[in-house]
């Protein structure tokens, strides 16, 4: 469904993606992650035609990126999009369709149905009137006005409360499950942990690490056991009256068995600790110099 | 393009900004406009009358000098009691006839008009008389010639002499007493011109007669042989040109409107194409300015007095004619206001440039208009067309007949052309990459060249296409400083066209280099200058036009485009071939210096662009000074 082949975006001697490489089947849920000027954006807008490619080539719904019979497949969903404040919602949306060539019919039935999904009441109030949240509704329900196969979604919880975060995530989840494509960004990893069956993460313009979650904390996430003991040992932290010691091997746990006997102590606890998504990017943000809006 | 779409995008400019007014917004803007629409044609007609009564004269009833202060607005005939003056009346027609002014100000200023007045009086009384011999013993012949020209000392001796600078001199030579003309491109008794003139410059209209809005017919005497005031180019350009600065600011404004947040990149990523988009926003504003043109055009047309006894279908004629002629100016307003919505970043920037483009459009469209009737160089302005069209001066000979399409085309070619570069220009910049940075307005335009630029060979299209621009800087520059003397006009004149020039033709190589789009060596200069300079003497080729109207027949005009034609030069054909080529080494040579400059830096481009001007200019001389 989307294919994308060795893409690079300059700007006035600036790369901003370079070498960037992946597809996505029919169906999937594809995350797009990494910190502030990681080039995410820039990728997404080149998926939509937006932005052209400086080299590679991108393919989407089986069209070139820049092919405008592409577009008509594509529901695009920018971090910002103001709307025009003097039109309602519905006839905001009946001008896309519109433009989409969705017959006047299907259009109005198509809106009321979505914006029923969304839960978006207030139809014919003035967009500039409306929250938003609302506002963000009726700017994903554009992106579905033409009922595309395709989702490029930038950011759509993007400053909105944790309520209607949810709301818009759990929505995305459902048009994935009927059987949209979409690739996703977004800051907050949990996000795309919970709805994405794959993830590319991106630094300094670069893909980084691609594949499953698990895929990815397998390869870049270690396992930690937090061993605590009642007495010292090296390099145990005093943590709540007792000594913690962070290992990554079942030897080193046996090791601080045997330390903490030594010391004439014991092992009180051990814990077993997975690395979410955040702590595999922080991770490998850190690798890398230079990255801007590190945590 | 699809034009449904187009359509769909109008209707939709339309209801979106209607959102943005309330009713009681809407109702004023109506009431305004229809306020204006019903007094500019009857300020066209009646004049502007601030100074009705403001002169209080006590007159008997039975003095002959009653009639011609009943007669006349600026007087206000009161009883003639000497106790009541000075304090009640500027002036006081005594019982022996003599007229007294109070000792102000104001009573020396009723005096004087009173004189007027009575002598105007005086010679509507002298038309209406039926003995023509003896109410004008003596006729005198004007015409008009060229300063320095041999025709001037040839025609008509004894007659009044007015040069095209509008000077005077009385020769003094009684005519043959039976009213008729013996100089040619003269005027009659009543002020219209006369046919079979060889003059090409055309005498202004004496006393009134031949004005647009009517006016006094009764003029003749010496004393009223003067450039008309330019009142119906003034009223004209105030109905025609007006309205359409304040359709700009909309325009502009949604066009900026798009761009501030991003607002406009769900457009952008919908399946429609830019030009779509662009022709969608502008037709709203464009039917809007025609309309409301067109509204103009009949109301004014329908007013005219010299409309009477036209038909209706006379009326639709100089009304379409007139609208025609206005076309072209709406257009350029749109594209520059577009260009100016693409490259400004806020909307206090946005308001500067649109004002500045405004004043520059009205002026170019304004000047020159106003002196038609009186000199060429009006046919650089449509404006011409609408008086022309209106006084049916233009290829006929009343209301309703056409403008030539030669005159067509030379006033308003170099507006379409402008505009469908403008377009174009701004067009470029309207994608994703452009429309939502936030650079300075010079270097906007700078990546709007750029965005134009797809290899070397772009520098001689570039080259090209400036062609309409440079056009319309020389003639606005022939206009601004035709009224000048030779000898002040003539150098500012070269230098200033050489200036216009050297900057169409690198402007956009600059851009290029500053963009990396070229290597910057000599090597890389050397032949986008060759490209340049090709393109340029191309593209300046088309200037021939100019001809189309005789105006290098001007001195000026033969300054600004005698160097690039080489017609109407009497030389031998090498020295023809000459002149029509050395052209093309000029503009080579100055293109490639100031190529080599914008390798280096802005500095340098700056630099070699005031030596690549000096050159210029200096050629200029020469061929102007060998043209003589």
């Amino acid at each position: 469904m989307i294919e994308v082949d060795d893409l690079r975006k300059e700007y006035d001697g600036f790369t901003a993606v370079e070498g960037s490489n992946f597809s996505v089947p029919d169906g999937e849920v594809f995350g797009v992650v990494g910190p502030n000027g990681a080039g995410k954006t820039t990728t997404l807008k080149m998926l939509a035609g937006l932005v052209e490619p400086t080299a590679g080539s991108a393919s989407v719904a089986g069209y070139d990126a820049g092919d405008p019979e592409m577009r008509k497949h594509l529901g695009f969903l920018p971090e910002e999009s103001p709307l025009y404040e003097d039109m309602t919602a519905v006839s905001y949306l009946e001008f896309f369709a519109d433009l989409y060539d969705v017959p006047r019919n299907v259009a109005r039935e198509r809106i009321h149905d979505t914006l029923d999904r969304l839960d978006l009441d207030h139809r014919e109030r003035r967009i500039g009137d409306m929250s938003k949240g609302m506002t963000r509704k009726v700017a994903i329900a554009r992106s579905l006005v033409n009922d595309p196969d395709v989702l490029i979604y930038d950011e759509p919880a993007s400053g909105l409360d944790p309520l209607t975060t949810n709301y818009i995530i759990e929505f995305t989840r459902d048009l994935a499950v009927s059987g949209k494509t979409v690739v996703f960004s977004a800051h907050n990893l949990f996000h795309v942990e919970s709805i994405c069956d794959r993830v590319a993460v991106m630094n300094d313009g670069r893909i980084v690490a691609r594949g499953s979650v698990d895929a990815i904390r397998e390869e870049h996430g270690r396992t930690e056991y937090h061993v605590y003991t009642s007495v010292e040992v090296a390099g145990a932290r005093k943590e709540n009256g007792r000594y913690r010691r962070t290992v990554e091997s079942m030897d080193a746990v046996e090791e601080t068995r045997e330390l903490a006997a030594r010391a004439g102590g014991e092992v009180e606890d051990i814990q077993t600790h997975t690395p979410s998504l955040e702590d595999i990017f922080l991770e490998i943000a850190q690798e890398s110099p230079d990255v801007e809006g590190r945590p | 393009m699809k034009l449904r779409k187009v359509l769909r995008i109008a209707r939709w400019e339309v209801s979106k900004n209607a959102g943005q007014l309330d009713r009681r917004t809407v109702a004023i803007g109506l009431v305004v406009l229809l306020a204006v629409g019903a007094l500019t044609p009857l300020v066209a007609q009646q004049g502007v009358t601030l100074d009705d009564g403001i002169y209080r004269v006590g007159v008997p009833e039975d003095s002959s000098y009653h009639d011609p202060v009943a007669q006349d607005a600026k007087f206000v005939a009161v009883e003639p009691d000497p106790a009541a003056f000075p304090g009640e009346m500027e002036l006081l027609v005594r019982p022996d006839g003599r007229v007294v002014a109070a000792e102000t100000p104001k009573g020396r200023a009723a005096l004087s008009d009173f004189r007027d007045t009575v002598t105007a009086y005086n010679d509507r009384l002298m038309t209406a008389e039926s003995d023509e011999a003896a109410a004008f013993p003596v006729y005198v012949s004007v015409a008009y010639a060229e300063q320095n020209s041999p025709t001037a000392s040839a025609a008509g001796s004894g007659a009044v002499r007015t040069t095209a600078e509008g000077k005077q001199r009385l020769d003094g030579e009684t005519g043959d007493g039976n009213g008729a003309d013996s100089g040619d491109g003269g005027t009659d008794s009543s002020g219209e011109e006369s046919e079979g003139g060889d003059e090409p410059i055309g005498a202004p209209s004496v006393g009134g007669s031949g004005s647009l809005f009517g006016g006094s017919a009764s003029g003749g005497t010496p004393a009223d042989v003067a450039p008309p005031f330019p009142f119906e180019s003034l009223v004209l350009a105030f109905a025609f040109v007006l309205p359409m600065n304040f359709v700009i600011q909309a325009y502009a404004s949604t066009i900026l409107d798009e761009r501030v947040n991003q607002r406009g990149e769900l457009l952008l990523v919908s399946p429609v194409s830019r030009e779509d988009i662009i022709a969608g926003k502008t037709l709203p504003y464009f039917a809007g300015m025609v309309a409301i043109a067109s509204v103009t055009a009949v109301g004014i047309t329908t007013l005219t007095p010299a409309a009477d006894g036209v038909g209706p279908l006379g009326i639709a004629s100089t009304a379409a004619i007139s609208v025609a002629a206005v076309i072209p100016i709406a257009l350029l307003f749109l594209a520059s206001s577009f260009v100016g919505g693409m490259f400004a970043r806020s909307f206090k920037e946005l308001t500067f440039v649109t004002v500045t483009l405004s004043v520059f459009l009205t002026a170019y469209a304004f000047v020159p208009a106003i002196f038609t009737n009186v000199h060429p160089v009006a046919a650089i302005s449509p404006l011409t067309l609408v008086v022309e069209a209106l006084q049916g001066t233009g290829a006929g000979a009343g209301p309703g007949v056409g403008v030539s399409l030669g005159d067509y085309a030379f006033s308003t070619l170099p507006l379409y052309l402008s505009a469908g570069v403008l377009f174009a220009l701004g067009a470029g910049v309207y994608r994703e990459e452009d429309m939502f940075t936030q650079r300075s307005v010079p270097l906007k335009f700078l990546d709007a060249l750029d965005g134009q630029i797809s290899g070397r060979r772009s520098a001689a299209k570039l080259s090209a296409l400036s062609i309409p621009f440079v056009f319309v800087a020389e003639l606005l520059v022939v206009a601004l400083l035709f009224a000048l003397p030779v000898s002040l006009s003539m150098p500012v004149l070269l230098v200033a066209i050489a200036f216009v020039e050297e900057i169409a033709k690198s402007v956009h190589v600059y851009a290029g280099f500053a963009h990396e789009r070229f290597e910057r060596t000599l090597r890389s200069a050397a032949v986008l200058g060759g490209f340049s300079g090709l393109g340029f003497f191309l593209g300046e080729k088309a200037t021939a036009v100019a001809q189309l109207v005789g105006l290098p027949d001007l001195e000026l005009g033969q300054a600004a485009f005698g160097t690039v034609t080489g017609l109407g030069i009497e030389a031998s054909p090498l020295v023809l071939a000459g002149l029509l080529f050395a052209p093309l080494a000029l503009h080579t040579i100055t293109a490639t210096v100031t190529a080599a400059g914008a390798t280096r830096n802005r500095n340098w481009y700056f630099g070699t662009l005031v030596v690549a001007t000096l050159v210029h200019a200096g050629y200029n001389l020469t061929v102007v000074s060998y043209i003589g």
